[in-house]
C-alpha cells in the first residue's frame, strides 16, 4: 500500500509543477475585516477557475502569481467571499464583510432553500467536524453535535451500528431511526461501516414536520440528508490527501477486581475454589488437599485477563481526493483506505472506498445532471455472542470475570482442556482456545449510486428526476475448527470430527426514484414555489447459506470446504437455506412555498403514500404539514438593532412510520395474512404447521409533530443559535397486545396506544474572542430535554410490564425495591408494594414502577474552539443525564455464589459477617440471596459528562509552503473519549443496554496530517 | 434539448405505470390458510406438526428443580436458584409454560380437527388413515388438557374445584374465557379420549399414539381422579402385554435402543426442532434436549452439570440396581463419607445420566411418555388404595426383581399410608427425572406422608430450603400473569395461596 501511495503522490506533484510554472506576474495584498479593519490571517486567496491559491499569513498578507485579467476569490469562514479582478496594479487590499449567515443554503425536503427562508427546524453539520475522526462510521461522530439528536454507540466493534434517535423514541417496536439520504439515495440506516466519512461535505438534520412530512411514511423519525463533496465548474485540479494513525485502548473501570492474592484469600475464607483447597482447576488441583497457605497464596501467579482479551488497537486511514471542473463538467474523485483494529482481540475492519461524483450541464444551463457513485469493499472480523453468558463464547466475559490465578501458560490445546473437565474457573482458557480456533468475518460490497437530472422547461418551470440505488452484499463466514475446545466438548467421543462451518450470503438492492415538476415564480415581493412529485421505491432481498457440521482437521481451513465430512446418519447433514423477499412503496405528493419580501413565509405539503406492508389492510396513508415563519429582523423596526437575525418559525404536521416492526425494508412483509408453513415436524419429518395469524387492521404508525422555534443572531452573529420546543405524538403504536393464551398465542402486535415525546432543543454559539492579535475563541452549547409519556396502553390496568404505564415513561422499570442489608442477620431487605421493609417480598406483587428507564432526559454537548496564528484547539464535551442502567457486570463481581469460579470485587470483602454489621453487601449465606433476582439492587445512574473529542493542530502558513508544491498543509493530534466524569463504575457509561459483558467503546488517540496541492 | 424532454416524459409515464409492482407484492413461499389442508395426506403432515408441539421437558424441569430430585451442582452458573427456593408465583416460568404451551397444543390440535371436517376420504384406505389422524389429534388434545388439569386444578378429585377454560373450538382473538370446573374439564378430556378410542387404527406403536397409549393415558387419568378400580383394570392389561424389561433392555431403553417397556415415547432426533440446548435452568425450556435440563454439554463430570442428583435419590439407589447404572454417570465423584465430608460440593458430584444422548448427540433422548413400569406402579397404587396391601407388596417386589436381576426381599406394608409412602419412594427412583415427582407428591404425598425432602447438606449450603410439605399450595400452579394481562377477569379465579 505504502509503495503505491508514494508513487501516486509523485505523479500528482508532477501535475502541480506544470501549473506552477506558468507564472506571469506577482501581486501582493492584505486581507482585512471590514468591521474593524484588522488583518485576517488564514483567509483563502484563490485564482478563480484554477487550483492556484494560498492562505494569508499572520498579518493578513498574501503574495500570488497571476495573469492580468484573472479573478482572485478571497474567502474566509463566516465571511462573505469577495472577488477582485486583476488589472495593472500589483497590490490589492481586500476587506471582507462578515457573512450574515443568511445566505447559507440548506436542504429541506426535496429542494434547497436559503437559511433565511427556511421554515423548518434543521441543523447543518459541516465536514469540518466530521473529518479526521477515527470512528469507522460517521454516525458515531455526530454524537453531541446536533440538538435533539441522540446517538448511542453501545459496541466498540469498528464500524458497529449506532442507535440514532431524534427527539426521543417515537416507537416501541417500529423503526426509531431517521431516514438517511445520501446524495438523493435513501440508504440502509444500520450500515455505514463501508462508507468513507471523509467524503462527506455536509449533513443536514431535519427535525420538524415542516421538513419531514414530505418524506411521508419514512420521515417520522426525522431525516438526515448527507451530501458528499463535489467538484466545481471552472476549477483547476485540486488534490488533497489526509491520513491519520490512531491508537485505541479500553476505557477505565472502577470495579476493584481482586488480584490473585486477594481472591485466593477470599476463597480460602469461603472454603471454596483453589484458595479453599477444593480446586477443580489446573491451579492447585487435587482432591482432599488442605486450603492454601499464606506462602502458597503469595506465590500464586497473577494475570489480568483484561490485558489478554483487550489490546491497544491501531488504526490507519488514508484518503486522497481529486477534483476539477471545466466549463460544463466537474468531478470529484476520492479513494480511501482504512484499517481499523478493535480493542477487543479478533475485531477489526478493513475497507476500501472509491467515489466518483460528476456534474455536468448544457451550454445554456437548462439541462443539468449529476452522478454520485461510490463503491466500497470492507472485511471485518466481528466476534459474536458478545453480551452472552457463554463461558466458552463471550470474550468480554473472560476479560471481565476470569480468575487471575489461571494464566495463558495453563493452556495446551482444546482436547486437553475438555479432558481435564470444565470448571467455570477455566473460562479464560476456553476463550483463549476460541480466539485461536474460531473464525467469524463479514465481507461486504456496498455501492450507492444516484443520478439526478433536471431540465428547465421555461425560466420558471423545471422538471427533475433523481434515480438512486443502494446495493449491499454481505458474506458472513463462521467456522469453529475441529480441534477446538468447543468441537471436542460438544462432539464428544461419538463425534470426534466435530466443529462447524457456515457461510451466509445476503444481497440487498433498493431502488428509489423521485420524479418532479417544480415551478417558481416571483411577482414583485411575492415568491411562490410549487412542486409536484412521485416517488417509487422497490427493494429486493436474496439470501443463501449453508451450515456444515463435521470437519476433518487434516484439511480444515476457514472458508474452504475440503474438510467437510460426508453425511453419516444425519449427524453431518448439511443444512442449506435460501430466502427471498421483496418490498416496495409508492407515493405522490406536492409542496407549496410562499414568501413575501423575505419577511413572511408559509409552506404546506401533502403526501399520499402506499406501502406493500399494508396491501391487504390500509394501503394508502396521507401525511401533511403546514409551516410558517416571520423574519422579524427583516422588519424595518429592527433596523439598527444589535439583533441582526431574528426569525420565528412554526410547523405542524404528520409523518408516518411504515417500518412498524423495526426490521428494515423487509421486516413484517405480510402480517395481515393467516399463514401456514411447511417445515420439519415430529421426528424431523416434513409437516404443515401454523405460522402466523394475521392482523387484518394493520396500518402505519403516525407521528404528529408540533414545533415552534426561534433562530437568532446578535452582534453580527457573534452570538447565534436556535431554540425549539416540540411535541411529537405517535398514534396507532404498533405494539404487542396481550391475548388470552387459549388462542394459541399470548400476544399479537396491533396498532394501539399513543406515545408522546415532548421537549426542547437549543443550539447556541458565541464568539468570545474574535481576532484579537489573531486569537479566536468560540464556545457552543447544544442540548435537548425530552420526556416520554405512554397513553392508552392495551391493557385493563393501563400498564404493561416491560413497557410502562399510562402517563408514565417509556420502558419504565417495574421491579422490587431493594433497601439494603439487615444488620441482624445479613439477609437482603426489600420494600413491599406498600413500602414496608421485608425479607420476603412477593416476587410478583411487591414490584412497583420506579419512574426510571434507560432513555436519557437530557443529552447534548458543548464545544470550546480556539485558534491562534495557525494553531487550533477544538474540544467537544458530551453529556447525558437521566439514564438508569442495571450494572450487571458489578452484580457478577459481588456474587458470593461465584466464589471459586470467577473473579470478584474487593467490595465483597465487606460482606455482613456478624450481627450488628452495617454494610451494603449481604451475608455470603443470606437465606434469601438467590430468591429474588429481580430488584433494583444493581440499578445505577449512567449519567456522564465526557470529553468526547479534542483536536489540536497546526495549519502551516502559506509562506512556509512556497516552493513545496503544496497549497496547504496541516498536522493534528486527536483524542476521543479522553475523560469521563460519571458515577458509573463500568467501562463505558454510554453502552445503552442492561445486558452485561458488552464490548465497550474505546479511548482513542490519533495523529495525522492533511496536504493540499 | 428535445431529447431530454422526451426522456423525462417517458420516465414519468414509466413511473406511474410501474407503481403497482411496488405495492402489490406477494412474498414467495407462503402457504395460505385456505390452501393448507386439501387432502388426507396434508392432514397427516399437519398431524406431524401437532405432535411436534408436545414436549415433556418442562415437566421434567419443574419436577427436578422444585422437588427433591436434584441439588445445585458444583458447575452451577446460577440456574434454577429461585425455583429451588420454592419461589412460585404468577410471574414464574412454570405457570407461564404449562398454561401457554398446553393451550397452544390444544389450539393446534383443534385447528387440525376442524380442518379435517372439510376433507372427505375417497376410499377405505384413506378413511382408515383419516380416522387414525383424528384419533391421534384428539388424544394429543386430551393429553394437553389433562396436563393442565393436573397442574392448575387444586384437586383433581373434586369436580367442583376450578381447573382451566374448556376451549374445544378455534377462538376469536378477543376471547376472555373463565375457568371451567374440574368436572367440566374431565368431561372434555373424556370426550376426546372416547373419540380417540373409537377411531384409532393401531394397537401398538412406540413412536405414535396407539390404542395402548390411549389406555395408558386412561389408566393414569383414572389414578389421578381416584377411580382406582378402572386404573387397576387398565394398568394390569397393559402390564400383561408389555411386561417389564430385563436389566439389559432397561439400560438400552434409555439409550433409545430398546422399546420392550415403552408404550409410547416422543421421538427426538438429529436436526429436529428439539435438537439443541433448552433454556437452561428454566421450566420454560423452549424445547431442547432432555439432558440439557441438567447439564450444558453432556452427561459426564466434564459436561458442566449445573444440576446434580440429590443425595436423597442417590442414597435410595443400590449399586446392584440397574437404575443406579442408568442414572449415575460413571464419571461422578462419590464421597466415601458424605455426611462428614469437609467439602461436599467438590468431593461429591453426582452426575445425572438418564439422558446421556443418542444418535451421536449428547443429552438428546426420546421422551418416555408411558412405560410399563409406570403401569405396574399405578396398579400397585390402585391395589393399596383398595386396601390390597399384599398385592402392592408383590408388585413392588416384581419391579425390584427385574431391576436387580435377582430375587429381592418382599416388602411389608403395615398400613395403607405406609404402602402409599413406599410406592412414592419407588416411583421416585423408577421414574426419577421423568417429570413425575411433582404430581406424585401432589396426588399422594399427604396420603403417603411424603413431601419434598432434600438432602440437608446440599440444600443447606445453597439456601436452607430443604423441605416442603405436599399440602403446600405451590403444588398447584397459579394462573400465569401473561393470561391475567390479557384476560383480567380471570384474576378473581386465582388459585388459593397466590395473590395478584
Amino acid at each position: 500500500m505504502k509503495l503505491k501511495l508514494t508513487w501516486l503522490l509523485t505523479l500528482f506533484m508532477a501535475f502541480v509543477m506544470q501549473f506552477s510554472f506558468a507564472q506571469e506576474k506577482t501581486v501582493t495584498g492584505t486581507v482585512t475585516t471590514a468591521m474593524d479593519g484588522l488583518p485576517l490571517p488564514g483567509a483563502n486567496v484563490i485564482v478563480k477557475g484554477t487550483s492556484k491559491g494560498q492562505q494569508t499569513d499572520f498579518d493578513g498578507k498574501f503574495t500570488i502569481q497571476v495573469n492580468q485579467g484573472d479573478v482572485l476569490v478571497v474567502s474566509y469562514v463566516g465571511m462573505a467571499a469577495s472577488e477582485v479582478k486583476i488589472g495593472a496594479a500589483n497590490t490589492y487590499d481586500v476587506a471582507l464583510k462578515e457573512s450574515s449567515g443568511l445566505d447559507e443554503v440548506i436542504v429541506v425536503g426535496y429542494s434547497n432553500v436559503s437559511k433565511a427562508t427556511s421554515k423548518a427546524a434543521t441543523v447543518r453539520v459541516s465536514a469540518k467536524t466530521i473529518e479526521n475522526r477515527p470512528n469507522a462510521s460517521f454516525v458515531q461522530t455526530l454524537s453531541g453535535q446536533v440538538a435533539g439528536l441522540n446517538i448511542t454507540t453501545s459496541s466498540g466493534q469498528p464500524g458497529g451500528n449506532s442507535l440514532v434517535n431524534l427527539r426521543g423514541v417515537s416507537s416501541i417496536n417500529g423503526n426509531t431511526e431517521p431516514l438517511f439520504i445520501i446524495d438523493g439515495a435513501p440508504v440502509d440506516e444500520d450500515n455505514f461501516r463501508s462508507l468513507n466519512p471523509q467524503d462527506i461535505e455536509s449533513i443536514d438534520v431535519l427535525k420538524d414536520a415542516g421538513a419531514t412530512a414530505i418524506y411521508g411514511n419514512r420521515g417520522a423519525n426525522g431525516v438526515i440528508v448527507i451530501k458528499t463533496r463535489q467538484g466545481s465548474f471552472d476549477q483547476g485540479l485540486k488534490i488533497a490527501y489526509n491520513g491519520f494513525v490512531s491508537f485505541s485502548t479500553l476505557q477505565d473501570n472502577d470495579y476493584n477486581r481482586m488480584d490473585s492474592q486477594q481472591l485466593l484469600t477470599y476463597e480460602r475464607d469461603r472454603g471454596l475454589g483453589a484458595g479453599g483447597g477444593v480446586s477443580n482447576t489446573l491451579f492447585a488441583s487435587g482432591a482432599g488437599r488442605p486450603a492454601l497457605t499464606d506462602a502458597e497464596i503469595e506465590a500464586a501467579p497473577n494475570f489480568d485477563w483484561l490485558d489478554f482479551f483487550f489490546r491497544t488497537a491501531v488504526t490507519q486511514s488514508h484518503t486522497m481526493s481529486m477534483s476539477s471542473g471545466s466549463e460544463n463538467a466537474s468531478q470529484f474523485t476520492s479513494f480511501g483506505f482504512q484499517d481499523t483494529q478493535g480493542v477487543l482481540e479478533d475485531s477489526d475492519l478493513k475497507r476500501f472506498n472509491i467515489r466518483s461524483n460528476i456534474n455536468g450541464k448544457s451550454n445554456n444551463d437548462r439541462f443539468k445532471y449529476g452522478v454520485n457513485l461510490t463503491v466500497n469493499y470492507s472485511k471485518s472480523n466481528e466476534p459474536n455472542e458478545i453480551g452472552g453468558t457463554g463461558v466458552n463464547r463471550n470474550y468480554v466475559l473472560g476479560a471481565f470475570q476470569s480468575v487471575p490465578y489461571i494464566t495463558p501458560g495453563d493452556y495446551t490445546n482444546g482436547e486437553d482442556l475438555v479432558n481435564f473437565g470444565t470448571p467455570f474457573a477455566h473460562t479464560p482458557l476456553f476463550l483463549l482456545d476460541r480466539l485461536e480456533t474460531y473464525t467469524r468475518f463479514e465481507e461486504e460490497v456496498k455501492a450507492v449510486g444516484s443520478l439526478n437530472l433536471s431540465y428547465s422547461l421555461t425560466d420558471w418551470l423545471t422538471a427533475r428526476a433523481v434515480m438512486s440505488g443502494d446495493y449491499q452484499s454481505e458474506f458472513l463466514t463462521r467456522a469453529e475448527g475441529p480441534t477446538s475446545f468447543n468441537a471436542f466438548l460438544f462432539g464428544g467421543a461419538e463425534n470426534p470430527t466435530s466443529g462447524f462451518q457456515t457461510q451466509q450470503s445476503t444481497r440487498q438492492f433498493s431502488y428509489n426514484q423521485v420524479t418532479s415538476l417544480n415551478a417558481s415564480k416571483v411577482y414583485g415581493k411575492h415568491t411562490v414555489d410549487l412542486g409536484l412529485f412521485t416517488e417509487y421505491f422497490k427493494a429486493h432481498f436474496r439470501g443463501f447459506g449453508y451450515a456444515q457440521d463435521g470437519l476433518d482437521p487434516a484439511t480444515f481451513h476457514p472458508g474452504d470446504g475440503s474438510a467437510f465430512i460426508a453425511p453419516a446418519g444425519g449427524l453431518f447433514a448439511d443444512l442449506a437455506n435460501a430466502n427471498r423477499l421483496d418490498a416496495g412503496l409508492f407515493s405522490y405528493f406536492g409542496a407549496l412555498d410562499y414568501d413575501y419580501d423575505e419577511r413572511y413565509g408559509f409552506g404546506a405539503t401533502v403526501r399520499r403514500d402506499a406501502s406493500y406492508r399494508f396491501a391487504e389492510s390500509n394501503r394508502w396513508g396521507t401525511f401533511w404539514s403546514v409551516s410558517g415563519r416571520w423574519n422579524i429582523s427583516n422588519e424595518s423596526f429592527m433596523d439598527g438593532s444589535v439583533i441582526n437575525n431574528l426569525k420565528l418559525r412554526g410547523s405542524y404536521g404528520t409523518a408516518g412510520n411504515q417500518d412498524i416492526v423495526g426490521l428494515g425494508y423487509f421486516g413484517g412483509p405480510d402480517l395481515t395474512l393467516d399463514l401456514f408453513t411447511t417445515t420439519g415436524g415430529y421426528g424431523n419429518q416434513n409437516s404443515i404447521a401454523l405460522a402466523q395469524l394475521g392482523n387484518r387492521s394493520l396500518k402505519w404508525e403516525t407521528v404528529t409533530s408540533l414545533n415552534v422555534g426561534v433562530d437568532f443572531g446578535v452582534w453580527q452573529n457573534r452570538l447565534r443559535g436556535a431554540i425549539d420546543v416540540y411535541e411529537r405524538v405517535t398514534s396507532d403504536l404498533f405494539q404487542s397486545t396481550p391475548l388470552s393464551a387459549v388462542t394459541g398465542l399470548t400476544s399479537q402486535d396491533a396498532n394501539v396506544g399513543e406515545l408522546v415525546n415532548r421537549g426542547f432543543d437549543f443550539q447556541v454559539n458565541y464568539g468570545v474572542v474574535q481576532n484579537i492579535d489573531g486569537f479566536n475563541l468560540n464556545v457552543g452549547l447544544v442540548g435537548n430535554y425530552n420526556t416520554t409519556e405512554l397513553r392508552d396502553l392495551p391493557n385493563e390496568n393501563g400498564e404493561i410490564i416491560g413497557l410502562g404505564q399510562n402517563g408514565g415513561i417509556l420502558n419504565e422499570y417495574y421491579t422490587l425495591r431493594y433497601v439494603g442489608v439487615n444488620p441482624a442477620n445479613g439477609n437482603l431487605l426489600y420494600l413491599t408494594a406498600e413500602g414496608d421493609v421485608t425479607e420476603n417480598p412477593d416476587a410478583d406483587t411487591d414490584r412497583v414502577w420506579i419512574d426510571k428507564n434507560l432513555t436519557p432526559d437530557w443529552n447534548g454537548g458543548f464545544t470550546l474552539d480556539m485558534d491562534y496564528k495557525g494553531f487550533y484547539l477544538t474540544t467537544q464535551w458530551n453529556y447525558v443525564i437521566g439514564v438508569d442502567r442495571f450494572d450487571n457486570d458489578y452484580a457478577g463481581l459481588v456474587d458470593p455464589t461465584a466464589a471459586g469460579q470467577f473473579n470478584a470485587s474487593t467490595d465483597l470483602l465487606r460482606a455482613w459477617s456478624q450481627p450488628g454489621d452495617i454494610t451494603d453487601i449481604p451475608s455470603y449465606n443470606a437465606a434469601n440471596l438467590n430468591s429474588f433476582p429481580g430488584s433494583d439492587r444493581f440499578l445505577r445512574s449512567a449519567d456522564f459528562l465526557r470529553l468526547r473529542f479534542a483536536s489540536f493542530g497546526y495549519n502551516f502558513p502559506t509562506k512556509f509552503l512556497e516552493g513545496t508544491g503544496f497549497s496547504n498543509a496541516s498536522i493534528f493530534v486527536n483524542g476521543e473519549n479522553l475523560v469521563t466524569f460519571t458515577e458509573w463504575r463500568g467501562f463505558d457509561p454510554e453502552t445503552r443496554t442492561n445486558v452485561s459483558r458488552q464490548y465497550p467503546t474505546p479511548r482513542t488517540f490519533s495523529v495525522g496530517f492533511e496536504l493540499g496541492f | 434539448m428535445k431529447k431530454f424532454n422526451k426522456l423525462l416524459i417517458v420516465g414519468v409515464i414509466l413511473t406511474l405505470m410501474g407503481c403497482n409492482d411496488a405495492i402489490d407484492i406477494r412474498q414467495v413461499g407462503r402457504l395460505d390458510a385456505a390452501n393448507a389442508f386439501k387432502s388426507v395426506d396434508d392432514l397427516q403432515n399437519g398431524l406431524l406438526a401437532v405432535y411436534d408441539e408436545v414436549d415433556l421437558t418442562p415437566e421434567i424441569a419443574l419436577s427436578a428443580n422444585f422437588t427433591d430430585e436434584i441439588a445445585i451442582g458444583f458447575d452451577s452458573g446460577g440456574q434454577g436458584f429461585a425455583l429451588y427456593d420454592f419461589v412460585m408465583n404468577a410471574a414464574s416460568a412454570a405457570p407461564f409454560d404449562f398454561w401457554t404451551r398446553n393451550f397452544r397444543v390444544n389450539n393446534r390440535a383443534t385447528i387440525l380437527i376442524e380442518a379435517a371436517q372439510n376433507i372427505t376420504p375417497s376410499d377405505a384406505a384413506e378413511q382408515a388413515m383419516y380416522d387414525d389422524i383424528l384419533a391421534q389429534a384428539h388424544f394429543i388434545r386430551a393429553y394437553a388438557n389433562f396436563e393442565m388439569l393436573v397442574y392448575f386444578s387444586p384437586d383433581a378429585r373434586d369436580d367442583s374445584t376450578l381447573a382451566v377454560p374448556v376451549i374445544d373450538f378455534i377462538p376469536g382473538l378477543d376471547i376472555q374465557p373463565r375457568r371451567n370446573t374440574t368436572g367440566e374439564v374431565w368431561d372434555y378430556i373424556n370426550s376426546d379420549i372416547d373419540i380417540a378410542t373409537s377411531r384409532i387404527e393401531t394397537q401398538s406403536d412406540p413412536l405414535f399414539v396407539s390404542l395402548d397409549a390411549i389406555n395408558a393415558l386412561k389408566a393414569r387419568m383414572a389414578m389421578t381422579r381416584g377411580d382406582y378400580p378402572l386404573a387397576e383394570t387398565l394398568s394390569s392389561q397393559l402390564l400383561n402385554s408389555y411386561g417389564l424389561a430385563n436389566r439389559t433392555q432397561y439400560a438400552n431403553m434409555f439409550l433409545d435402543n430398546d422399546n420392550t417397556e415403552v408404550i409410547f415415547k416422543l421421538e427426538r432426533t438429529v436436526n429436529d426442532s428439539y435438537d439443541g440446548q433448552t433454556n437452561s435452568g428454566s421450566v420454560n425450556t423452549g424445547g431442547g434436549w432432555a439432558g440439557s435440563v441438567f447439564a450444558f454439554v453432556n452427561a459426564t463430570l466434564a459436561g458442566s452439570p449445573y444440576f446434580e442428583m440429590d443425595r436423597s435419590v442417590f442414597d435410595a439407589l443400590d449399586p446392584n440396581d440397574i437404575r443406579y447404572d442408568v442414572m449415575v454417570a460413571p464419571s461422578s465423584i462419590i464421597s466415601p463419607d458424605y455426611p462428614n465430608d469437609p467439602s461436599p460440593i467438590t468431593n461429591d458430584v453426582l452426575v445425572i445420566q438418564k439422558y446421556q444422548g443418542s444418535e451421536g448427540k449428547p443429552l438428546m433422548n426420546d421422551l418416555k411418555v408411558f412405560r410399563s413400569s409406570e403401569m405396574l406402579l399405578i396398579l400397585a397404587e390402585a391395589k393399596a388404595a383398595q386396601n390390597d396391601l399384599d398385592g402392592a407388596e408383590q408388585l413392588i417386589k416384581q419391579l425390584r426383581d427385574a431391576r436387580f436381576g435377582t430375587a429381592q426381599a418382599l416388602p411389608s406394608y403395615g398400613t395403607q399410608q405406609e404402602a402409599f409412602g413406599a410406592i412414592l419412594d419407588e416411583r421416585k427412583i423408577e421414574l426419577a427425572f421423568e417429570g413425575h415427582r411433582f404430581k406424585d407428591l401432589k396426588r399422594l404425598g399427604v396420603a403417603g406422608n411424603r413431601g419434598v425432602d432434600r438432602d440437608p447438606i446440599a440444600c443447606g449450603i445453597q439456601s436452607g430450603a430443604c423441605t416442603l410439605p405436599a399440602s403446600d399450595f405451590r403444588f398447584t400452579l397459579p394462573i400465569p400473569i401473561v393470561e391475567i394481562n390479557a384476560n383480567p377477569g380471570i384474576a378473581a379465579q386465582q388459585n388459593p395461596g397466590y395473590t395478584n
